[in-house]
């Protein structure tokens, strides 16, 4: 064993986690060691002067404690309502963008206002069966009137017949 | 009324449960600053500052750990913050601010006892000279008189860290004692 190896041994033995084998060993390095033999009484004598209880906390320990903690509890609100101000902040900002997405992307679907002849195949009719009589009319006066009133029924102004 | 409960009621802002806490935890607050800082006065004032900040920052804490490992990690990062900041102040402090020693014994002659004071002294200037890990673990272990498991805990280093840096402060505070003894002469000699 060298001379670092025993003072290894040493604080594990003064920590009470030197294994008996391993006390045989720092035992007879320290018996043959001189040097090792000081380091041991430095050691011991250094942890002794090292303790020393602490006194007690100065008086009034509690009482100053708890006007610190009253203190402390009168500022906190402001610092949290700061706090929760700036995130009420991000949130509304947040809520703001979406809404503003929402817009963009959502349109309000448009009233569908069917034509006759969709009214007709809805109802398993054939639109062609009325196209057939207005297009059957001899006149051509009557035929446009027809399709004059079929075309007002939409509200659509592109759809309507104009003759 | 068992700690898990108090601790429960304190989180809900309950302040007579919080004193309780207090009250078994002052003491150990305040040695481990005292032990730190060599300071009644600087410890009175951190172990307060360590505890307000407790109160605050309790809700936080999930019962993942004691609370005593918890509290104490709290105190040593207050601590350690506190030395960090008063580093060059402190190690301008007169060596007559050491305290005086746990036990007069009957026996001991007042010239021993003067020895062993300006021992004691000097063995503190050492420790106060030491890089702050160092002289932070070797508070908690061999002032305070903390485990191993503990000191792993409380300071979040691994145990073989902890006997590499304890094994490293021990030798070097050893060292820094050797050098002043000599400079004084050998006439402090231990």
């Amino acid at each position: 064993m060298n001379c670092e190896q025993a003072e290894k041994f040493l604080f594990l033995s003064f920590d009470g986690r030197l294994e008996e084998e391993d006390r045989a060993l720092l035992n007879d390095h320290l018996e043959s060691c001189s040097l090792c033999r000081e380091k041991e009484k430095d050691y011991r004598q250094i942890f002794s002067l090292l303790r020393v209880e602490a006194p007690e906390p100065l008086p009034y320990f509690e009482q100053r404690l708890l006007a610190k903690l009253e203190e402390k509890e009168k500022s906190a609100p402001a610092v949290f309502s700061k706090r929760w101000a700036a995130r009420a902040m991000v949130v509304s900002l947040a809520v703001a963008i979406l809404f503003g997405i929402g817009i963009l992307f959502f349109r309000p679907q448009e009233s569908l206002e069917l034509s006759q002849a969709e009214i007709l195949l809805f109802r398993n009719e054939n639109p062609l069966a009325e196209a057939a009589t207005i297009l059957d009319q001899k006149k051509l006066e009557d035929r446009n009137m027809m399709l004059i009133f079929v075309a007002s029924e939409t509200r659509d102004p592109a759809r309507r017949y104009k003759p | 009324m068992k700690e898990k409960e108090l601790i429960r009621l304190a989180q809900r802002g309950n302040g007579e449960a919080f004193g309780q806490l207090v009250e078994r935890y002052k003491t150990k607050v305040f040695s481990l600053a005292y032990g730190l800082t060599r300071d009644r006065a600087a410890a009175d004032d951190l172990a307060q500052e360590i505890l307000v900040k407790a109160y605050f920052v309790l809700p936080k804490f999930k019962f993942r750990s004691e609370f005593g490992t918890w509290l104490f990690r709290v105190a040593v990062n207050h601590i350690k913050d506190y030395l960090r900041k008063t580093r060059r102040r402190r190690q301008d402090l007169p060596l007559q601010n050491v305290p005086e020693k746990e036990v007069a014994t009957e026996d001991q002659s007042y010239e021993e006892g003067q020895r062993e004071e300006r021992r004691r002294a000097l063995v503190w200037g050492a420790l106060r000279r030491l890089p702050q890990k160092y002289r932070v673990i070797l508070t908690l272990r061999d002032i305070q008189g903390f485990s191993y498991e503990e000191i792993a805990r409380l300071l979040g280093i691994s145990m073989g860290t902890v006997d590499s840096r304890l094994f490293r402060a021990r030798k070097m505070l050893r060292e820094r004692l050797a050098e002043d003894v000599e400079g004084k002469g050998g006439e402090h000699e231990l």
